[in-house]
């Protein structure tokens, strides 16, 4: 393209010809078309995500109570709000039901959206199409529906669940309430949090196993692997990175779930006894009108998913290298 | 992702649906006209106020509008606080009399002062004035009060062979007696979170939830020998005379009562409506066996009753401060305050305090007895805090599990005196 000039010339052409032809483009023009397709996302982000979380990070140094949220100038106070919050037993308590949750919660969904996508897998056009709209519809249904219908199912008086105990059991269910101990309750959570994720990771593991190809599979079997053998060492290294994804999706999604519990709540149970991280913020920041509390501890639990979702990128990172 | 932007489509396209039926109106009077946001709370205020306020306002106001938007008493701490502070704020808000000092003390609310004697001035109910009043200047306005009463099955109480009782003790008796003579039915229906029935015990056996020393601060007392006798009336009641829900709540609890699961059954005494009629106005199966009395203190006569009810009050962000006072006038005039009177509130004026004697003259009597006798939670802007984080629902709830009550109500204690100082 440009002419080569004079040192160029004494080099032989071999190294200095494309070394030059690789400089050239940088040099001469900035890659203004992928910024330019980029901008709207990133003003979407900055807007939405980046000026939110300046603004948590400021509250989290000051006092924010309900005065500040009428109008009153916050003033700062160093670093008071994550001495309070990290000095408070009920935080850690807070913390460590939502990470247990969270496993239960996270390992449920995976073995159970697995299961039904090896299903899905085998099942004939028709079935396959009724499992999926089954999938599509739980879905899509709003957290907040849901657990109001789940309520109902674990009524304490009229509920379904009692009324199914009574009639196998023959003892009399009515009138127990599967919410009044933390642990029945979040059981009762993690069942409505489960139903709600399955389909997602459902849908994306099926997808992920009919990409594996079928050669593959038959050459196993005539090998004579076991059908297990063939899932365990054949189609679950095709779909790892798949697998992983949905991992840590499901891992941040339910340390930070927020309605299902809200609304649990405020259908029974004791509420300080069954807090999770983020209800918690919620109750710091809102209902106590404490938002220099609240902001720290929703510092903290960013700076959490953010270590999540870091290890995340990384893997996906060295996935595309090794591509 | 596509929910959320679903979500935002349909916010925007409401949005502009919205803007163009209030430009319909001709905004030729003054003050502008505009659409005025009422927030009633519950089901309280009767349909008729209802209609009375929107259709007063729209022929004073013409062109304006009012729409009266329900909202929940749960809850109702964390909404008024983010709504009150966002630029979407609602007009006109009703709040619980002892939610109201978190919002007057910060600035949420716009200082009546110059519209206070329109309003009602010294006829106003002077409690309801100091709940809603912050150094001195009122920011919400009495709304209506209404004093626990309590209504029982006649049929029932004749049947299990007790009357209607004259001190505390045996109103906890007779509740396991009902509850043990008539199977499947709740002696006292009593579920755990109803902490407003449940203050009446600790007050009426010599305690209180928290006292505040010569120098400001506060100190719980849920723990003190006379709160824990309380507190154990309490739990003798939701363990062994009620088979509502260990962790439900109050609201409803007209429809064990009126389907016969429950013999007795405490409430603010416009529930009487509710229990008499269905939602659909047919009567129900005690609409002619229900009594009522007021509960009984200690040493007979009433108790010392939770004083509910509401204040009113004008968002500090109101877009439309004057149509808004206009509104609150009505809401405090005679005419409107007479029909919250005939469904059983009382007034928020004390010169129509009569009127509700004329609405149901036999019930009246035993609203103005429980009305004289009652009283309030801590008058700390930081009590709606202590609410909010539902912790004296979570006490009870504990207590009508079974819970040791020394060791809940110490622990209770603590939260409250944190929270109370601040």
């Amino acid at each position: 393209m440009t002419t080569v000039t004079a040192p160029a010339a004494s080099a032989s052409p071999e190294t200095a010809g494309p070394g030059a032809r690789e400089q050239s483009p940088r040099r001469r023009r900035f890659p203004w078309a992928p910024l330019a397709l980029l901008t709207p996302a990133l003003i979407m982000l900055v807007v939405f995500i980046g000026w939110p979380l300046v603004q948590l990070i400021v509250m989290s140094f000051q006092e924010f109570g309900r005065a500040q949220i009428f109008g009153a100038p916050p003033g700062f106070v160093g670093l008071d709000n994550y001495v309070a919050v990290l000095t408070d037993a009920e935080f850690w308590a807070v913390l460590a039901r939502s990470i247990a949750l969270c496993i239960v919660s996270v390992i449920a969904t995976m073995v159970l959206g697995i299961l039904v996508a090896v299903l899905l897998t085998k099942l004939g056009a028709v079935m396959r199409t009724a499992v999926s709209v089954a999938l599509l519809l739980a879905w899509a249904m709003p957290a907040l529906t849901a657990t109001i219908v789940w309520g109902w199912i674990f009524d304490t008086q009229y509920g379904l669940v009692n009324w199914v105990l009574t009639r196998v059991t023959g003892t009399d269910w009515t009138g127990h309430s599967w919410l009044i101990d933390p642990v029945s309750f979040y059981a009762v959570a993690a069942i409505i949090i489960t139903w709600g994720a399955v389909p997602f990771v459902a849908f994306t593991a099926y997808a992920g196993f009919t990409q594996v190809p079928d050669e593959v599979m038959e050459a196993a079997s005539l090998d004579g692997a076991s059908g297990f053998a063939r899932f365990r060492l054949i189609v679950v290294p095709y779909v790892r990175s798949i697998l992983l994804v949905l991992l840590i999706l499901q891992i941040i999604w339910d340390l930070r779930v927020f309605a299902q519990i809200y609304a649990l709540q405020s259908i029974g149970g004791v509420r300080a006894e069954t807090n999770t991280i983020g209800v918690y913020i919620y109750s710091v920041s809102m209902a106590s009108g404490d938002l220099g509390a609240g902001g720290a501890i929703s510092v903290i639990l960013v700076a959490i998913l953010l270590l999540i979702s870091g290890s995340w990128i990384r893997t996906m990172l060295r996935q595309e290298e090794q591509a | 992702m596509n929910r959320k932007l679903g979500a935002v489509a349909l916010v925007g396209a409401s949005a502009v649906v919205l803007a163009g039926c209030a430009g319909g109106g001709t905004p030729n009077d003054t003050p502008e006209a505009a659409e005025l946001r009422v927030w009633l709370v519950g089901a309280d205020t009767p349909q008729e106020a209802r209609d009375y306020l929107v259709t007063t306002f729209e022929d004073e106001n013409p062109g304006s509008t009012l729409v009266i938007e329900e909202q929940q008493w749960t809850g109702l701490v964390d909404k008024l606080t983010t709504s009150l502070s966002s630029n979407d704020s609602p007009d006109i808000v009703e709040m619980g009399n002892t939610q109201a000092p978190a919002f007057t003390s910060s600035g949420a609310l716009l200082s009546l002062s110059d519209i206070e004697d329109q309003l009602g001035g010294s006829d106003l109910l002077p409690g309801f004035v100091q709940a809603g009043s912050w150094d001195d200047t009122l920011y919400a306005a009495p709304y209506y009060s209404g004093s626990r009463v309590v209504f029982y099955n006649t049929a029932m109480y004749e049947q299990a062979g007790v009357a209607v009782p004259t001190t505390l003790d045996e109103y906890v008796s007779n509740g396991v007696a009902l509850a043990e003579a008539l199977p499947g039915v709740s002696g006292v229906y009593f579920p755990g979170k109803d902490w407003y029935n449940a203050l009446p015990f600790i007050w009426e056996n010599g305690g209180e939830i928290a006292v505040q020393g010569s120098d400001g601060t506060w100190e719980a007392q849920l723990s003190s020998p006379e709160s824990q006798a309380g507190l154990a009336q309490v739990q003798e009641l939701m363990t062994k005379a009620s088979l509502a829900p260990k962790d439900g709540d109050e609201a409803e609890g007209w429809v064990p009562f009126r389907t016969e699961q429950s013999a007795t059954y405490s409430a603010p005494s416009w529930a009487y409506w509710s229990i008499i009629a269905d939602e659909d106005q047919a009567a129900t199966p005690v609409a002619d066996i229900t009594g009522y009395f007021a509960l009984p203190g200690t040493e007979g006569g009433a108790a010392q009753v939770f004083a509910g009810g509401s204040n009113v009050g004008i968002s500090a962000k109101s877009q439309n401060p004057e149509l808004a006072k206009s509104a609150l006038e009505i809401m405090l005039s005679d005419e409107y305050q007479t029909i919250l009177a005939g469904a059983g509130l009382v007034p928020a004026k004390v010169s129509l305090g009569d009127k509700v004697a004329a609405a149901t003259p036999e019930l009246a009597a035993v609203i103005a007895e429980a009305a004289a006798n009652a009283k309030l939670t801590p008058a700390s802007p930081n009590w709606a805090d202590v609410e909010a984080q539902g912790i004296m629902q979570d006490l009870f709830v504990n207590i009508a599990n079974g819970g040791d009550i020394a060791t809940l109500a110490t622990d209770a204690d603590a939260k409250i005196t944190d929270i109370l100082n601040g």
